[in-house]
């Protein structure tokens, strides 16, 4: 059996990748599963999706505890532990990751020693289009790994993406059939691994919990404005920054973000909060005086000590 | 404290705490941001189920005030019940004057439109002295975006699919609402938030039912970028598919009138959940069919102002 992991944020498509990549499965006469899990289905939020392959009858269900191949979307998420894309990796398990970096650079960026491989995307046409061709890209190459055919990868883009226009189709099948070349070399690198049945797996241990009074087993909170104690700043790719010298201080920016990440310095300059900045670019298409640009996440997704946070008033 | 700006459009306060987990660019969140910074913590919000209940997910709340929780049909029932408890404790003496909340009702247009319009009748009926704030994605977002009474004609949702999308045609709620003649009644959008201020500010000095409907973009159910929320917001006044307007003492006023509006194509192109009526190849018919309708609702007001 086959057991492949997607990772990616709410908008990104890697749900749709592993519909493609099931479909190309099934094309081949797979018995598959595809589905994607996620906290609630939150754009920009990490999420995954998982797809298990055999040509026997499957029996295995839920998450996938060893993959034998994760695909990953952006290498940010790689620096989120939250977003599980080291969980439960097997000592076969191989990484494929959508990065502008080679793949021994990146090894060296993430301190990183496990086989990986990465695949290098295009600049979309438009960084604000809702489909993104990389759903496209991930499943064809993950195709290619796995020793499936660009046809049934093609067919299986049909399939999945049948509302799209020509021209994005276009795109997309563009996108997957330089994927497939990429991995090439790799050709069939990932192979199936048994199916392992539930005995294999460790029993849950269990903490059993009194019945309470219903004053105290209901759910109250007596804090104020806890959630700022979560970092969404996390769920960014891309980050707003403002170009102070070409900055009216108009305050549109600050009007319409919807998270309220954004206030005002000493001068009354605005600034980013980057620890709740969900990156959702709003203040971006907004700004008049085009003075803020999206520059690609690095990781450092907190207001971090080298005055990466622009409110430097606190 | 925040600092504020000189420019400040908006109050700078930063009341409604940041980190909840709605999606990357929720229009909603927007809506409801500035609704808290107008209304304050002072405040009792009641919330019927919907994306906006994620809000609050324990042990994290945005809200520096009280917050509860209600099934679908029933919010106006259970802010009858917290109004009801407040004016006890008030007459007993046990609250002070200057504890008295403001009882808000929010539910996304679910409710609104749909599983609580009896409840919401009976509590204007009543008389009930509240603020209700429905959030309008046009279908059940937190559900993954079924149709609601509220989905425009023509939109495709999870279970609106197919070339022509959704048969229905969008519930003319705030006529509903002003046929119960409430207080106050408006609806707004984020996208313009001077108009939004406003309005709340004379809503929240009023006493009685204080109704409004929320244009909340939704980039998830309605399939556009995150970063486009502002622009459909302003797009959907601009093309004359969402009139900005307020109902007191029996009056309908439209707060925003365009003169040259802009085609509805405008509008619905932006959005991936009309994508079928643009592609393979345009369908006249529906979209010549929601064109009228917005001509024909704009030259009912010019003939009737
Ligand atoms: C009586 C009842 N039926 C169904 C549900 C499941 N449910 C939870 S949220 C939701 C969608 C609500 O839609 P809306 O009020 O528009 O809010 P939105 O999710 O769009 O924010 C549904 C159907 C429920 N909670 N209660
Ligand atoms: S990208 Fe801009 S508008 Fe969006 S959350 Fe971040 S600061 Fe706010
Ligand atoms: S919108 Fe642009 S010009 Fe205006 S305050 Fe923000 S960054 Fe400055
Ligand atoms: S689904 Fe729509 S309304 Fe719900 S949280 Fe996401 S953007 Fe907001
Ligand atoms: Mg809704």
């Amino acid at each position: 059996m086959f057991r492949i992991r997607f990772h990616g944020r709410g908008g990104q498509g890697m749900k749709t990748a592993s519909r493609i990549l099931g479909s190309a499965f099934f094309l081949e006469g797979y018995e598959t599963q595809d589905a994607p899990r996620y906290g609630a289905e939150r754009r920009g939020a990490p999420m995954f999706a998982y797809v298990r392959a055999a040509k026997t009858t499957i029996f295995e269900r839920g998450i996938i505890l060893r993959p034998d191949l994760v695909v990953v979307a952006d290498e940010s998420l790689l620096l989120l532990q939250s977003a599980g894309v080291l969980a439960d990796l097997a000592e076969h398990s191989l990484l494929l990751i959508s990065s502008s970096h080679s793949p021994e650079e990146l090894q060296k960026k993430l301190g990183m020693v496990r086989p990986l491989l990465t695949l290098s995307m295009p600049v979309p046409k438009d960084i604000f289009t809702s489909h993104p061709p990389q759903s496209s890209a991930c499943a064809a190459a993950a195709a290619q790994l796995l020793g499936l055919s660009l046809q049934s990868v093609r067919q299986a883009l049909h399939m999945e993406l049948s509302g799209l226009s020509d021209e994005k189709m276009a795109e997309n099948e563009e996108t997957a059939n330089s994927a497939f070349l990429q991995m090439e070399p790799h050709r069939g690198r990932v192979g199936e691994q048994p199916e392992t049945g539930s005995v294999s797996e460790d029993r849950p241990s269990w903490i059993i919990l009194p019945f309470e009074d219903a004053r105290i087993s209901s759910p109250a909170i007596h804090g104020e404005a806890t959630s700022l104690l979560m970092d969404t700043g996390s769920w960014r790719s891309l980050k707003p920054f403002i170009h102070k010298e070409q900055c009216s201080r108009c305050d549109l920016c600050h009007t319409y973000c919807p998270e309220g990440a954004i206030s005002f310095d000493n001068d009354g300059y605005p600034c980013i909060d980057y620890k709740h900045c969900k990156g959702c670019l709003i203040c971006l298409v907004q700004c008049p005086l085009h003075a803020i640009e999206a520059v690609q996440e690095d990781g450092s997704f907190h207001n971090n000590k080298q005055g990466d946070d622009q409110c430097d008033n606190s | 404290m925040q600092k504020t700006s000189a420019n400040a459009l908006i109050p700078t306060s930063h009341l409604l705490g940041s980190g909840t987990a709605t999606c990357s660019g929720c229009g909603a969140l927007a809506d409801i941001r500035l609704f808290y910074e107008i209304l304050g913590e002072k405040t009792i919000f009641v919330n019927a189920a919907g994306c906006m209940t994620l809000l609050t997910v324990y042990p994290f709340t945005p809200f520096r005030g009280s917050w509860i929780y209600t099934a679908m049909a029933s919010a106006p029932a259970g802010a009858q019940g917290v109004r009801d408890a407040l004016d006890l404790l008030l007459a007993k003496g046990r609250l002070g004057k200057e504890e008295d909340l403001q009882v808000v009702v929010l539910t996304g247009d679910g409710s609104a439109y749909g599983m609580g319009l009896s409840s919401t009748s009976g509590a204007m009926e009543r008389g009930l002295d509240f603020i209700y704030i429905c959030y309008d994605n046009e279908g059940y977002g937190n559900t993954g975006h079924q149709f609601s009474a509220a989905t425009p004609h023509g939109a495709s949702t999870a279970t609106s699919r197919g070339m022509t999308g959704f048969p229905g045609y969008k519930k003319d709620l705030f006529s509903i609402w002003a046929a119960h003649n409430p207080t106050y009644l408006a609806t707004v959008s984020g996208a313009d938030p001077l108009d939004m201020v406003r309005k709340i500010k004379k809503a929240k000095d009023l006493r009685g039912p204080r109704m409004f409907i929320a244009l909340a973009p939704c980039p998830t159910g309605w399939h556009f970028d995150a970063s486009q929320t502002v622009k459909i917001g302003k797009l959907a006044v601009q093309t004359g598919i969402w009139p900005l307007k307020e109902y007191v003492n029996g009056k309908v006023e439209h707060t925003r009138i365009v003169t040259k509006k802009r085609p509805v194509d405008e509008y619905l192109k932006m959005q991936g959940r009309f994508s079928h009526l643009f592609e393979p190849r345009r369908n006249e018919k529906v979209l010549d069919e929601i064109q009228t309708r917005v001509n024909d609702y704009w030259k009912n007001v010019e003939e009737g102002e």
